[in-house]
């Protein structure tokens, strides 16, 4: 009898973490490259992205004169002006404009997903406690917004607002706001009936602080692996405006306007002014897409 | 027991999990006609054991060596296609969730006749006929109507029924059972191992039962295993393991049942509810559950209530109206001198504080990105007050280094402890315990037993103590409550409840009750009183006695009136007049 196993074991234990995938490692890194870009892009260009050059619709360097070019720019020797990605029909330097660009994109993306992101899950947490009548219409209103094709409603609300970029930010904003709330509010109902809560209700917290110190950081995770994947989205949405000529205004470096700028000359011949926006944008939205998706396995496990 | 050669022999059996031992050099015989049961704490690996025992380890567990010889064969050294040959033919596996293990899409009768197919060659009408049949001999009315009967149209006691049928379908010699009651209710765990026992006594097969349940073994194990971090420890016979368990495992969970001295409670009332009635509406249609049925007790000071009784009984809801987590229909709390039921919301958050809970889940109830010591400040309410959170984590036994770990990197057992501290934070008059110790393994849920006595001695809290689990209920309890479908159909002191039960319900339940001593065992004792088939739906409740239909002692009368729950001349309170009337003739 004397002989027994210390019950009063109660010690930490150790949680081991998985390693990130490498599509998700790849994913983080163009996320950070695009907001580290967002910042310093357009003091980084060799070429003042607004003012045309001499060169016009010059092609990039041939692939095998870029060892060449490499060399003479890392030593320093005399070269002509290198234009990495060529020039456009207005002598204005691609790489230049491409790199300045996530200023506006991805600015605008982060800017409108930060916005719906807080109205989405406040109004979220809102459907989610209050009664009945309050959640079914903060839900019936989501759905009224939803049930249009983003898109279209889009180009409509810039068009009568007024093409700037606050005005994109909003509609984006607007229009994204639903998905957020439908997720948070998910969440906040999985959440609200868990034991911690309950345990907080008998301590005689309020149910304002129960909401918002309790359930809402523990409703935020879904929301906050959706808005990696949705401003991938608003990337292309914004793009996609102002090609169709319904977002930011010409001649700021913006990718979708490069696009739309250059698509006469493609027929030309002139690939190299849209190919390289467009990978930029393709690379972008995939940065983030795998990004959310590493996200969303780790926090599945 | 007539042939010298074991049916199950293994040698030096060693599982590893990328580098580390599961299970390591692990070595275990099984005579003919022979039941061993094999114990061990989670993690122990029990379950890794069963799985290589089939040739069935997933990766990353890996067998390193050793030998599973079956009837003079070796399984590890066979290929997979005869390895699979043998499954289910020679050796049968019942596993932990019965439903889980069924498909939903196919009746019952097929599953069974295809596992009896696969190894025999029968046409499919001879299969279902066969199903048919092992389901009668496992005791099953109307055989021909469960078999066409698909997964989900079955109870849970029944799924499990069907399992042992497609285990045992074609007469294997060695049947390996992982957990097979955990999950079901105290009734029909009693059922569904005596039938188990029946059939493996009467076919000659052996069988081996893994199980955390010490009671499980003593009741129907002929011999112990213990296993603890994959190495054998223990290997006895049960009456003597019993008598006198050897290994340090084994006996921390036995000296529980010596611990039985409770300090008597002081009688001045803390508590007391009067008529409570809680009933649920079901959503799309008229009707609604009864969970509470015209319940009323008292609690004293520094005294323990346990409330017993199977899953959907309504004792969790009684807790939850206490608290006012859920708002009861009609009836009175009375906590102290308060009025629960009509506190002002203001009130109530005062009140609360002296009215606390510790949940079953323990991880569920602690904010997962909260530290111990956030979620310690926010009961004190005070700006994180060091010295007395370190206070706390002394009384629940926890080391200090905790205070900055998050719930995840806490073991269920210290999980429970932080509950418990946050719970005894604020001073509470009375502990509203649901089900404190259900998800924990059998070591931590006696030091948590341990604790929560210790807290009480120490600084006399009252306790409602809501369990299933009738062996904890007895270590705590000063009174006990059963309840059956919302009612409470017998209350008394531990001694009357457990001692000499009065109710009918009551009789059944403690009869099921596996008691870890193999010379109370249930098998060998020929009072039990059973009852018989299912318990009714609280949707469609019997208009007189609630009990009736399942009932060994009903009266036509008890079919067409309600029973009042009525004091008993030994002062309990039963509701069953014609128990109350027998007891009254013993006494004469």
């Amino acid at each position: 009898m004397s002989e027994v196993l210390d019950l009063a074991d109660a010690g930490a234990v150790h949680v081991a973490t998985p390693a990130p995938s490498f599509l998700f490692r790849l994913g983080a890194a163009l996320v950070v490259l695009s907001l580290v870009l967002m910042v310093v892009g357009p003091w980084i260009t060799p070429y003042d992205p607004n003012r045309p050059t001499f060169e016009i619709s010059e092609p990039p360097p041939a692939l095998t004169a870029i060892p060449g070019l490499l060399w003479r720019v890392i030593t320093g020797a005399p070269h002509d002006p290198i234009h990495w990605f060529g020039t456009d029909s207005s002598g204005l330097d691609v790489f230049s404009r491409v790199v300045a660009a996530p200023r506006t994109d991805v600015a605008i993306a982060v800017g409108a997903n930060v916005v719906s992101l807080i109205l989405g899950s406040l109004l979220g947490l809102l459907a989610g406690f209050a009664r009945p009548w309050i959640a079914g219409t903060v839900m019936r209103i989501s759905d009224l917004i939803q049930a249009f094709p983003v898109f279209i409603t889009g180009m409509i609300l810039v068009t009568f607002a007024g093409r700037s970029n606050m005005t994109i930010v909003l509609t984006l904003a607007f229009l994204y706001t639903p998905i957020y709330v439908r997720l948070t509010r998910a969440e906040v109902l999985s959440q609200r009936t868990r034991g911690f809560v309950d345990a907080a209700r008998v301590l005689g917290k309020p149910e304002g602080f129960i909401a918002l110190r309790h359930v809402l950081p523990n409703a935020l995770a879904p929301s906050l692996i959706q808005a990696s994947v949705t401003i991938g989205f608003a990337i292309l949405m914004t793009a996609g405006l102002s090609f169709v000529g319904a977002g930011v205004r010409p001649p700021t470096p913006e990718w979708g306007l490069m696009i739309a700028a250059s698509a006469n000359e493609l027929i030309q011949g002139e690939w190299w002014s849209s190919l390289f926006p467009g990978l930029a944008i393709s690379l972008t939205v995939f940065g983030y897409a795998a990004f959310g998706n590493g996200l969303e396995r780790i926090y599945d496990r | 027991m007539t042939d010298s050669a074991p049916v199950l022999d293994v040698r030096g059996l060693t599982v590893d999990y990328g580098g580390r031992p599961a299970v390591e050099d692990f070595a275990l015989t099984i005579a003919r006609g022979e039941i061993v049961g094999l114990t061990g704490d989670s993690g122990s690996g029990k379950s890794t054991l069963a799985l290589a025992l089939l040739g069935l380890t997933r990766g990353p567990g890996r067998i390193k060596g050793g030998s599973v010889v079956l009837e003079g064969t070796d399984l590890l050294a066979l290929d997979e296609a005869s390895r699979r040959e043998r499954r289910g033919r020679d050796i049968g596996l019942i596993v932990q969730n019965p439903r889980g293990a069924l498909s939903p899409l196919h009746r019952v009768g097929q599953q069974i006749g295809a596992v009896y197919r696969s190894h025999q060659t029968v046409t499919g009408a001879q299969a279902t006929a066969h199903a048919v049949d092992m389901l009668r001999s496992l005791g099953l009315n109307d055989p021909e109507r469960r078999a066409s009967a698909y997964p989900h149209e079955i109870s849970g006691g029944m799924a499990q029924r069907v399992l042992i049928a497609m285990a045992l379908g074609s007469g294997p010699r060695l049947l390996v059972a992982d957990e097979p009651t955990s999950g079901l209710d105290v009734t029909i765990q009693a059922q569904f191992l005596d039938e188990m026992w029946r059939t493996v006594r009467k076919d000659g097969s052996s069988a081996l039962l893994m199980t955390q349940d010490l009671g499980i073994i003593a009741n129907y194990c002929d011999r112990v295993v213990v296993l603890q971090n994959g190495r054998r420890v223990e290997d006895a016979p049960t009456q003597s393991f019993y008598a006198a368990p050897r290994d340090s495992y084994s006996r921390s969970i036995l000296a529980l049942r010596k611990e039985e001295v409770l300090p008597d409670a002081a009688p001045s009332r803390l508590l007391e509810i009067k008529d409570l009635r809680k009933i649920f509406p079901l959503r799309g249609s008229n009707k609604h559950v009864q969970a509470v049925d015209d319940v009323s007790f008292t609690i004293g000071r520094g005294e323990t209530l346990g409330l017993v009784g199977e899953s959907g009984s309504g004792k969790t809801t009684v807790g939850r109206c206490i608290l006012r987590l859920v708002e009861p229909d009609a009836g009175e709390i009375t906590f102290g001198d308060a009025s629960v039921t009509s506190a002002s919301p203001a009130a109530l958050r005062g009140l609360r504080r002296k009215l606390q809970v510790v949940f079953q889940d323990p991880f569920d109830s602690l904010d997962p990105r909260w530290t111990v010591t956030d979620i310690l400040a926010e009961a004190i309410e005070g700006k994180s007050d060091k010295a007395r959170i370190a206070e706390l984590l002394r009384l629940v036994g926890l080391r200090p280094d905790v205070a900055s770990a998050k719930p995840r990197a806490l073991s269920a057992g210290s999980q429970q402890r932080v509950n418990i501290a946050r719970a005894i934070a604020v001073e509470p008059e009375l502990i509203v315990l649901d089900e404190p110790t259900s998800a924990l393994t059998p070591l931590a849920r006696i030091a948590t037993i341990r604790l929560l006595r210790d807290i009480q001695a120490r600084l006399g809290v009252s306790y409602l103590f809501i369990s299933h689990d009738l062996n904890t209920v007895e270590h705590m309890s000063h009174r006990v409550a059963v309840m059956y479908l919302g009612q409470i159909v017998e209350l008394g002191t531990r001694e009357q409840v457990f001692r000499s039960p009065l109710h009918p319900y009551s009789k059944a339940l403690l009869a099921a009750h596996l008691v870890a001593d193999p010379s109370r065992r249930r098998v060998d004792r020929t009072d039990i009183q059973t009852l018989s088939g299912e318990i009714p739906s609280p949707i469609d409740l019997p208009r007189g006695c609630y009990l009736a239909s399942r009932c060994p002692v009903a009266l036509a009368s008890c079919r067409e009136q309600p029973q009042p729950l009525l004091p008993a001349p030994d002062g309990r309170l039963v509701r069953c007049t014609p128990a109350i009337a027998s007891l009254k003739q013993a006494m004469h």
